[in-house]
C-alpha cells in the first residue's frame, strides 16, 4: 500500500510546522503571556529586595513588552553581525537568529537578558549547522570566557523544546533561480494541471514581460535600446535573485516571518518584492488557474511581502538606545538568574536532589565489592519465613 | 638473644577417599575444639540457617533434644537437627549462594516459552537476578522478600504447573536417552551382520568363478560375469540399506526469495509543484558537473537540483495561521492541553 506524500505533507512533518508556527493572534497571545508571567515574577522579587533594604514597596520600573521586543530585535541583529564577523555561511546566521527568537517566545528578557544569551545561541547554531568551531577558539574570538558561553546552553535547549531544525528559504531560492533560468532558455518542466502552451510560448511570454515597477528592489533596469535578448533575461533573473537574497538576509530574519509563514512563501514574497512581474509569471506556470489553493497562496505571499516590506533598518535600536534599555533592565531583572555560570556548575555536579540516589548507588557498589572480597556468611541472611521454609 | 621459633610446617592435608572432601590435620571444631588429629573420622556439618560448621558429635549432643540456639558466639539463631548437612562446596559463600539460588529458582521457574517477546523474558531474568543479588548481599531485604511473597501469591498455580512439567520432562528425557542407546546398539549389530554377509558372498563368488574356470568355460567371460554378479549384489544391498536408513532427512525446500527491502515501507514522495529536468543551465550546476572534486565521490548533481526544488515548494500550500488555529481549537475541544503550541514553556520560567 503506497502512500503518496507531496511537498506540503513533507513540510507538515517538520518540527518548525508542529511547534514553531503560529497565527498572528496566537503569537501575540504567547508573547503577552510570557511577559505577564515575567512581570509578576518581577514584582515578587522586587518586593523581596525592597523589604531587605527596609524601604517601602516601591513599584519596580520594568521594561514594557514593546521595549522587550525591540531589545530582542536589536540582539537578533547583533547575532547577524557576529555571524558575518566569523564569515559563517548564511544557514548558520538564519538558524542562530531563529533560535534566539524562539527562545524569547517563552522566556522574557527580564529573566534572561539577551546580552548573556546571544553568544550561546550562535555557538549552538554553528554546531547544529555543521560549521563547528571549538569552544576555546570561539570564546577567544568573541572575547568571552568559555563557561559563560556554555552556561545558558541547557536553558536554551529547553526553551527550544530540543527541536533544532530551522527550515530556511535559501536553498529553495536557488531552486527557483535554476528553474527561471531554464525557462528563459526554453526548457520547461511541466507542473500538473497547468496549461502552459509549451516551452517556446513560455519563453516568448517571458521576454514580453513588463518591466519591474519603480518600487521593485531589483537592480535590473531595461536598457534604453529596448529589445530584450536572452542575455538580458539572464541578467534580470540574476538581479532578482540577488535582491531577493538580500531581503531574506535582513528583513526576513528580523521580523516574525518564520513564525507566520513557510519558507517557500517567504522566498516567493522576497522575489515578489524584488521583481513582481517575474514572480507572477513564475507562479502562473506553477499553479493551475482553476485550483482553489491558488488565490489563497497568492494572498499569503502578498501578506508576507507586506510584512517584509514594512520592516526598515531604522526600526532597530541604536547603540545608545540599547545601552539605555539595558541600564533600565539592570534595575528590574531577575536576580536569581544573575549567576548563570554558578548554577550551571551546580547542575553539572548533580545538585541537591540527587543525594538520595547517590546514597543508594554507593551502597550497592559497596555491597558488590564486599561480595567479591569477603563472604556473605558475615552478612545477615534473610530471616523471612518464606525463605526459611524453602 | 631469644631463639627464633622454627618455621611452622605446612599442615598435612589429604582427601577423604570416600567423600572427596579435603581434610587437614588442623581442622578444629569451633564448638568443642576437638581436632582431626585426635579423631580421624571427624566430620563437619553445616546448617543452612547460619552456615556455621560444627562437628557431628556437637550436633548430636546439642540438638538431639529439639531445637536450640547456635553455639557460635554472636549468632543465636535457633537451629534444628534435621537441617544439618554435609557441606558440598569448599567455599561456604558458594554454598550459601547456591542454596539461595535453588530457593529462588524453585519459585521463579518460568520458561522462555511463557513469554511473548525476548525482551520480556530478559526483563524477567533481570528481575530474578536482582532479587537473587539482593538476597545474597542483604540489600533491601524487606522489599525483596515482599516481592518474593507477592510473586508467590500471584503465580502459585503457575509455579506448581511448571514444576510438574519439569519433572515430566526429566523423566521423558531419560526415557528418550535409553531409547537412543538401544537404537545405537541395534544399529551396530546390523552393521556387523552386514559385514559378515559381505565377506561370505565374496567368498562364494570366488569359489563359483573358480568352479566355472575349472569346468572349462572361457576365462574372460567367466571373469566378467563374476564381476557383474558381485556388483549387482553390492548395489542391491546398498539400496536395501538406504531404504531402511534410520535417519530420514527432511526434503530441503528452497526458501522463497525475499522481496527487496523497501526502506520507506510504502511511502513515496511525489513532486507536485515541479518536474525535475535533466539539466539546469545555472552555472552552479554546470560547474559542479565538471568539477572532479564533486563528481569523483559519485555525487549526483541532479540530487542537489531536486533537493533545492523540493525545498522551494515544501510548504507552499500550507497556510500556517488557519491550520494552527484549527488544530488548537480541536485540541481545546478534546479537553487536552495542547503541548505543541508551546504555552507550557511560559510556565517553565517558574520551574527555572
Amino acid at each position: 500500500m503506497t502512500q503518496h506524500l507531496n511537498e506540503d505533507d513533507l513540510y507538515r512533518t517538520s518540527s518548525q510546522y508542529r511547534l514553531w508556527s503560529f497565527s498572528p493572534e496566537g503569537l501575540a497571545a504567547l508573547r503577552r503571556k510570557t511577559h505577564e508571567l515575567a512581570i509578576t515574577r518581577a514584582s515578587q522579587y522586587a518586593t523581596k529586595s525592597n523589604s531587605y533594604d527596609g524601604q517601602g514597596g516601591a513599584a519596580v520600573d520594568c521594561l514594557t513588552s514593546e521595549e522587550c521586543l525591540r531589545l530582542v530585535q536589536r540582539y537578533l541583529d547583533q547575532v547577524r553581525t557576529t555571524s558575518d564577523h566569523f564569515k559563517w555561511p548564511i544557514p548558520v546566521k538564519a538558524t542562530a537568529v531563529q533560535y534566539l527568537a524562539r527562545f524569547y517566545l517563552s522566556n522574557s528578557p527580564l529573566t534572561y537578558p539577551p546580552k548573556e544569551i546571544y553568544k550561546t545561541v550562535l555557538f549552538l547554531a554553528c554546531k547544529t549547522e555543521a560549521t563547528h568551531m571549538t569552544l576555546s577558539e570561539y570564546a577567544r574570538r568573541i572575547s568571552t570566557p568559555a563557561d559563560e558561553v556554555l552556561a545558558p546552553e541547557y536553558k536554551v535547549m529547553q526553551a527550544l523544546r530540543f527541536t533544532l531544525d530551522v527550515r530556511q528559504p535559501y536553498r529553495g531560492l536557488k531552486g527557483v533561480l535554476m528553474e527561471l533560468l531554464n525557462l528563459a532558455e526554453g526548457r520547461v518542466g511541466e507542473a500538473e494541471g497547468v496549461e502552459t502552451g509549451g516551452a517556446k510560448a513560455l519563453q516568448a511570454e517571458m521576454q514580453a514581460l513588463e518591466m519591474p515597477p519603480k518600487t521593485a528592489q531589483t537592480m535590473w533596469r531595461v536598457k534604453p535600446a529596448g529589445k530584450i535578448e536572452s542575455k538580458d533575461q539572464m541578467d534580470r533573473i540574476n538581479a532578482a535573485y540577488s535582491a531577493a537574497r538580500t531581503i531574506l538576509d535582513g528583513p526576513a530574519l528580523l521580523t516574525d516571518a518564520y513564525f507566520l509563514f513557510t519558507p517557500p512563501q517567504i522566498l516567493l514574497a522576497a522575489l515578489h518584492l524584488a521583481d513582481e512581474p517575474l514572480t507572477s509569471f513564475y507562479l502562473r506556470t506553477k499553479l493551475p488557474l482553476d485550483s482553489d489553493l491558488r488565490p489563497k497562496i497568492l494572498t499569503t505571499i502578498a501578506a508576507c511581502a507586506e510584512l517584509l516590506d514594512s520592516f526598515s533598518g531604522s526600526h532597530i535600536l541604536s547603540k545608545d538606545e540599547r545601552a539605555a534599555l539595558e541600564q533600565k533592565l539592570e534595575g528590574c531583572r531577575d536576580p536569581s538568574t544573575r549567576d548563570l555560570v554558578g548554577s550551571h556548575a551546580v547542575a553539572k555536579r548533580g545538585g541537591d536532589g540527587g543525594e538520595e540516589a547517590e546514597e543508594k548507588a554507593r551502597k550497592k557498589k559497596a555491597a558488590r565489592e564486599k561480595h567479591l572480597k569477603e563472604g556473605p556468611a558475615h552478612s545477615p541472611v534473610a530471616k523471612s519465613s518464606s525463605l526459611a521454609s524453602g | 638473644m631469644s631463639r627464633i621459633a622454627p618455621p611452622k610446617s605446612a599442615p598435612v592435608s589429604k582427601r577423604d577417599p570416600r567423600t572427596g572432601v579435603v581434610q587437614s590435620q588442623d581442622d578444629v571444631c569451633p564448638v568443642c575444639k576437638s581436632a582431626r588429629y585426635m579423631n580421624p573420622s571427624l566430620r563437619f556439618l553445616v546448617n543452612p540457617e547460619c552456615y556455621h560448621k560444627m562437628c557431628e558429635s556437637c550436633v548430636d549432643r546439642m540438638f538431639s533434644h529439639g531445637p536450640a540456639a547456635c553455639p557460635i558466639k554472636g549468632c543465636g539463631r535457633t537451629l534444628r537437627k534435621h537441617r544439618f548437612r554435609e557441606q558440598t562446596f569448599e567455599d561456604i559463600k558458594v554454598e550459601r549462594e547456591v542454596d539461595i539460588r535453588k530457593k529462588v529458582g524453585a519459585t521463579f521457574n518460568r520458561r522462555e516459552e511463557d513469554f511473548e517477546t525476548l525482551l520480556a523474558f530478559n526483563d524477567y531474568l533481570n528481575d530474578v537476578e536482582d532479587i537473587t543479588f539482593n538476597l545474597i548481599n542483604g540489600i533491601d531485604l524487606e522489599e525483596t522478600n515482599k516481592k518474593f511473597e507477592t510473586y508467590t501469591r500471584a503465580h502459585g498455580k503457575e509455579i506448581e504447573e511448571n514444576a510438574q512439567m519439569a519433572v515430566q520432562e526429566r523423566q521423558s528425557f531419560s526415557a528418550a536417552q535409553k531409547l537412543e542407546r538401544q537404537q545405537a546398539r541395534e544399529r551396530r549389530e546390523a552393521a556387523r551382520r552386514e559385514e559378515e554377509e559381505e565377506k561370505r558372498e565374496v567368498e562364494e563368488n570366488r569359489r563359483d568363478v573358480l568352479n566355472r574356470l575349472a569346468s572349462g568355460a572361457d576365462a574372460e567371460t567367466v571373469a566378467k560375469e563374476g564381476q557383474r554378479v558381485q556388483l549387482k549384489k553390492r548395489m542391491d544391498r546398498q539400496a536395501a540399506t538406504e531404504r531402511q536408513s534410520y535417519r530420514r532427512l527432511k526434503t530441503l525446500t528452497k526458501p522463497e526469495p525475499e522481496a527487496p527491502i523497501d526502506p520507506f515501507d510504502g511511502l513515496r514522495l511525489v513532486d507536485s509543484y515541479f518536474t525535475l529536468q535533466d539539466d539546469y543551465i545555472w552555472e552552479g550546476i554546470q560547474e559542479a558537473r565538471k568539477d572532479v572534486k564533486q563528481t569523483a565521490g559519485g555525487y549526483d548533481v541532479g540530487d542537489y537540483a531536486h533537493r533545492s526544488l523540493v525545498a522551494a515548494f515544501s510548504g507552499l500550500g500550507v497556510f500556517v495561521a488557519d491550520e494552527i488555529t484549527q488544530r488548537d481549537q480541536l485540541a481545546q475541544n478534546d479537553g487536552v492541553v495542547s503541548e505543541d503550541v508551546g504555552l507550557k514553556d511560559a510556565k517553565m520560567i517558574h520551574a527555572a
